[in-house]
């Protein structure tokens, strides 16, 4: 292997003038790329503790939003009928696969940073590099759950269309969509540790708040305006559009998600990045 | 590989005592307190705010090793936690240039239900060695951590010591052009230590410039080429590790001013090996204590002591003075001639006088320190010549 060329690191103190914005994404990007490889032996090694501390392994990543599905289908099946496109077991296991990439993300990121103090105090990496590999983590349990899916669709005689092609790009929306919030959350509860509490609220009510288990789009009045403002709600959306419903999924309303997602995503990095420096003093 | 370099530009910390505010509780009060008083303009001390460091300067290059010694909260830490860029000077800068490898106490980060081979990996990518060189020094790792036959059980099974050497095994087979050393010299057996240490020592010895804190003035004043003595966040003295550790010891025996017991108190100025300041185990040495009393006797005349510490353990090994010799103090300048038998292992001992006025430990004021290296001897272990004697004999 090659010596790499000594490089200077510099730490200075943080001058008055506000730095350049392209100067930090610069170095954001850079950062990430070199420490990439610390980032998947995280990732690899919640995945392995995973499969060694439990006896279902990855079973687990199926089991919780199979387990919803059986709930909601006797609801929204038999107290109340709920008309969908598709049946509705199927219609809500799609929704509910992808809300639990989401929300377990949030579970387990708001601590990333907290319940990685030791690293944090004594060993210097980009610290995004943290709530960063949760949902790496997540994004296993997602694609594992995927094999549910395809056998309920092959169950109720749902034909796959090419528009299946376009998963990667509604997966990558949600990616960036989740990075944004997590950075926020797991920032936030290192300064503050009431935030972990505020998640499991938060992720309650953003549920029915978003069309996992039934499409908010019949809610009416006042309260509808609001929902409208959610983004997770065309990301799961496009999600049925594709693989359930053989259509692209609605332009305006996913375009937006993905451009919010994308601003979201480089506004928390960047003020994620500039308070880094002192995680280590606070934490 | 040799263009490492350290470098400490006017560095200042600021630190702040008490809690901070860590629930929200607390930030709407502290917002309003914000929004009311202006901002003070970054550097000037506030409420609970004290320096940590204070305008440090040094330079560490290729071939050279810096030992930093100083009491418990002089900034010895805040100074590795810069250089490793875990915290932001609030004034000035450091730079370094080269890979850092830091030799730290990271034991307990390992994963306790991950196997040896697992942390080994992953310590590895924490201390950011790619996987490819781990994989390549893996064997030699496990080889110096001694856990050939347990590299495949789960760190929890582990003891404490077996664990803190394969925390250091991996940092120690880092390919690292600037290295930093934090009281790591004390992982394992003694046995572990002494090859820990070796292996620090051929790195110095490489010309890889390090850095390195640690109260073992021992292993500082044989690792490191050069020392700053720091208290309470200032250079207190700068320059030869063993200026610097006499500087210290002395002000360990006696933190902040002596107490001065007036005009008629013995004063001493010097004490001076009358040989080489190095000698071997068993071999005697002589040294003079030069000093001055008052003229007109009033009063007790003081007495003088001399104290043998060793630097190793910190702790006092020998302590004679004028009064167990049944000696008294000659009016005027007078000199002392000490002769001492340095039954002790090799190591770095440190002669210091001091003046007793009274009866009474507090009246003791510390006069001059001197070192002494010992070296080589007769073989024993221990902290003292018996000058055994072993006969063997058959016996049927």
């Amino acid at each position: 292997m090659p010596v790499p060329s000594p490089q200077i690191s510099e730490n200075a103190a943080r001058s008055d003038a506000p730095s350049a914005l392209r100067a930090d994404l610069r170095e954001m990007f850079h950062e990430l790329a070199a420490y990439r490889e610390l980032m998947f032996s995280l990732v690899r090694r919640d995945l392995l503790l995973r499969y060694k501390q439990t006896v279902m392994g990855f079973g687990w990543s199926v089991l919780m939003p199979v387990t919803y599905m059986v709930i909601f289908s006797l609801i929204f099946t038999r107290v109340v009928n709920l008309k969908t496109e598709v049946p509705y077991p199927i219609y809500v296991y799609a929704g509910l696969l992808p809300w639990n990439f989401f929300a377990s993300t949030l579970r387990f990121a708001v601590g990333a940073l907290t319940s990685n103090s030791t690293l944090i105090t004594k060993v210097y990496f980009p610290r995004e590099i943290l709530p960063f590999s949760t949902i790496l983590v997540a994004l296993v349990d997602f694609l594992v759950g995927f094999s549910v899916l395809a056998l309920m669709m092959l169950y109720y005689k749902v034909p796959l269309t090419w528009f299946a092609l376009l998963l990667p790009v509604v997966i990558a929306v949600q990616i960036m969509f989740t990075a944004g919030v997590t950075l926020l959350l797991s920032m936030g509860n290192l300064y503050y540790r009431d935030v972990k509490y505020m998640v499991e609220i938060l992720i309650t009510l953003w549920m029915f708040a978003t069309s996992v288990v039934y499409p908010v789009d019949r809610v009416g009045g006042a309260l509808a305006v609001v929902l409208k403002l959610n983004p997770m709600t065309p990301i799961i959306d496009a999600y049925r559009s594709i693989l359930l419903h053989g259509r692209i999924p609605d332009l305006p309303s996913f375009g937006t998600a993905a451009a919010v997602s994308v601003v979201l995503l480089l506004v928390s990095w960047v003020l994620f990045h500039r308070a880094e420096f002192e995680f280590a003093e606070r934490i | 590989m040799k263009d490492g370099l350290v470098q400490f530009e006017g560095v200042w910390k600021k630190y702040r005592r008490g809690e901070r505010h860590d629930s929200l509780r607390d930030l709407i009060p502290s917002m309003a307190r914000a929004l009311l008083r202006k901002r003070v303009a970054g550097e000037a001390l506030q409420g609970q705010e004290f320096w940590a460091l204070q305008d440090l300067d040094f330079t560490v290059e290729p071939g050279e090793a810096l030992g930093i010694i100083g009491p418990n909260g002089a900034g010895k830490s805040t100074i590795l936690k810069i250089l490793t860029r875990l915290i932001r000077p609030t004034r000035g800068r450091s730079l370094v240039r080269g890979r850092i490898g830091s030799l730290i106490e990271i034991g307990g980060s390992l994963h306790p239900d991950l196997t040896g081979r697992e942390n080994v990996y992953l310590q590895g990518s924490i201390m950011g060695m790619p996987r490819a060189e781990v994989t390549r020094k893996f064997d030699e790792i496990v080889e110096f951590a001694g856990l050939s036959d347990f590299i495949d059980t789960p760190v929890k099974r582990f003891s404490s010591g077996m664990n803190a050497r394969l925390g250091f095994s991996v940092a120690a087979h880092l390919e690292t052009d600037v290295l930093i050393i934090d009281e790591v010299l004390a992982v394992g057996d003694s046995a572990f230590q002494r090859k820990a240490f070796d292996r620090m020592q051929t790195m110095v010895q490489r010309g890889i410039p390090a850095v390195t804190v640690s109260h073992q003035l021992e292993r500082i004043a044989s690792l490191c080429t050069r020392a700053i003595l720091l208290v309470q966040g200032q250079v207190a003295h700068a320059g030869s590790t063993t200026d610097c550790i006499e500087m210290y010891a002395r002000y360990q025996a006696d933190p902040g001013e002596a107490p001065v017991a007036g005009a008629q108190a013995v004063q001493l100025d010097s004490i001076a090996l009358a040989s080489a300041d190095s000698t071997a185990s068993g071999e005697r040495i002589e040294f003079e204590i030069v000093g001055s009393s008052p003229l007109e006797r009033t009063g007790a005349r003081g007495v003088v002591g001399v104290r043998v510490r060793s630097l190793e353990t910190g702790s006092i090994i020998y302590a004679c003075g004028t009064e167990t010799h049944d000696l008294e103090i000659p009016p005027g300048r007078f000199g002392l001639r000490v002769g001492l038998e340095m039954n002790v292992p090799p190591g770095l001992y440190a002669i210091e006088s001091s003046v007793w006025q009274g009866g009474h430990e507090r009246d003791s004021r510390n006069g001059p320190t001197t070192l002494i290296r010992v070296s080589g001897g007769p073989s024993f272990t221990g902290t003292v010549q018996m000058n055994s004697s072993i006969l063997v004999r058959s016996r049927a």
